[in-house]
């Protein structure tokens, strides 16, 4: 999978098809979540999370964006899955509103799967061990952290 | 004697609020083992405009001090900012400077 930009200045996106296949399955599995809107569930919690201690006010914030935070991030599911089809790889441009949801909606992803295996700073960094039940989840996480830097490379140009 | 029903701590903290109520509302930024460093100094000067030197500094604050204020100002534009950063999934919190 990579991002880059072509000659053009366009910023071109390729993605072989069992990748993207991957990615298909990791939005359905999204979406799930989304529309459960389960605050009990721990990423439900990380992808929306309380702005203040106190809960009254929380409440209050919550009433006001919650919905709007909500669809922003559906939106971004909706506009990454639109651009990956439903089958094959993606070979394909990607305008300054596709970037931002891409970025937004691996973010999203990200935060599922990394608060799912309940990761720290030292299990995000030690090398994966294969035989460990949680292996193919974390060398998920890595990959789609690859993704998004080559996102941000190819949008900022390195910098 | 300490006072039985009457709220007396709840009324100091009225007035003691409502006396530095000039206090601007702080946006914090919390460190998280998951968002990526390239990623969270990107959100950071594409959010507020800041130079790529600042947004770096304050993810670096982020990243070894645990926290970091991103931003400051009426608790509307704040709770707006929070809102912002939740959308790029930051982990930020809206709170009164001390």
């Amino acid at each position: 999978m990579e991002f880059s930009r072509d000659p053009e200045g366009e910023l071109q996106v390729d993605i072989p098809g069992y990748e993207a296949h991957l990615l298909r399955e990791l939005i359905d599995e999204m979406r799930v979540v989304l529309a459960a809107e389960d605050r009990k569930d721990p990423v439900t919690a990380r992808l929306f999370p309380p702005a203040y201690d106190d809960s009254r006010d929380d409440e209050a914030f919550r009433e006001l964006i919650g919905a709007d935070l909500k669809s922003s991030k559906v939106n971004a599911l909706a506009k990454m899955s639109e651009k990956l089809g439903k089958r094959g790889p993606v070979h394909d441009v990607l305008v300054q509103e596709e970037a931002d949801a891409w970025l937004r909606a691996l973010t999203d992803l990200r935060l599922a799967i990394g608060t799912r295996l309940d990761v720290t700073e030292e299990t995000m960094d030690v090398e994966i061990d294969p035989k460990h039940p949680d292996a193919p989840a974390l060398s998920m996480l890595h990959w789609l952290g690859w993704m998004q830097e080559s996102l941000l490379n190819a949008l900022t140009g390195g910098r | 004697m300490s006072p039985t029903i009457a709220p007396s701590e709840v009324r100091e903290e009225t007035t003691d609020e409502a006396a530095q109520d000039d206090r601007p509302w702080l946006v914090i930024v919390w460190n998280d083992p998951i968002n990526l460093m390239s990623y969270v100094t990107f959100v950071l000067q594409k959010l507020f405009g800041y130079s790529h030197d600042k947004a770096t500094k304050l993810m670096l604050d982020v990243h070894h001090k645990g926290r970091a204020v991103v931003a400051s100002g009426s608790r509307e534009k704040s709770e707006l900012d929070c809102f912002r950063l939740h959308g790029y999934g930051l982990w930020a919190t809206v709170s009164k400077s001390d």
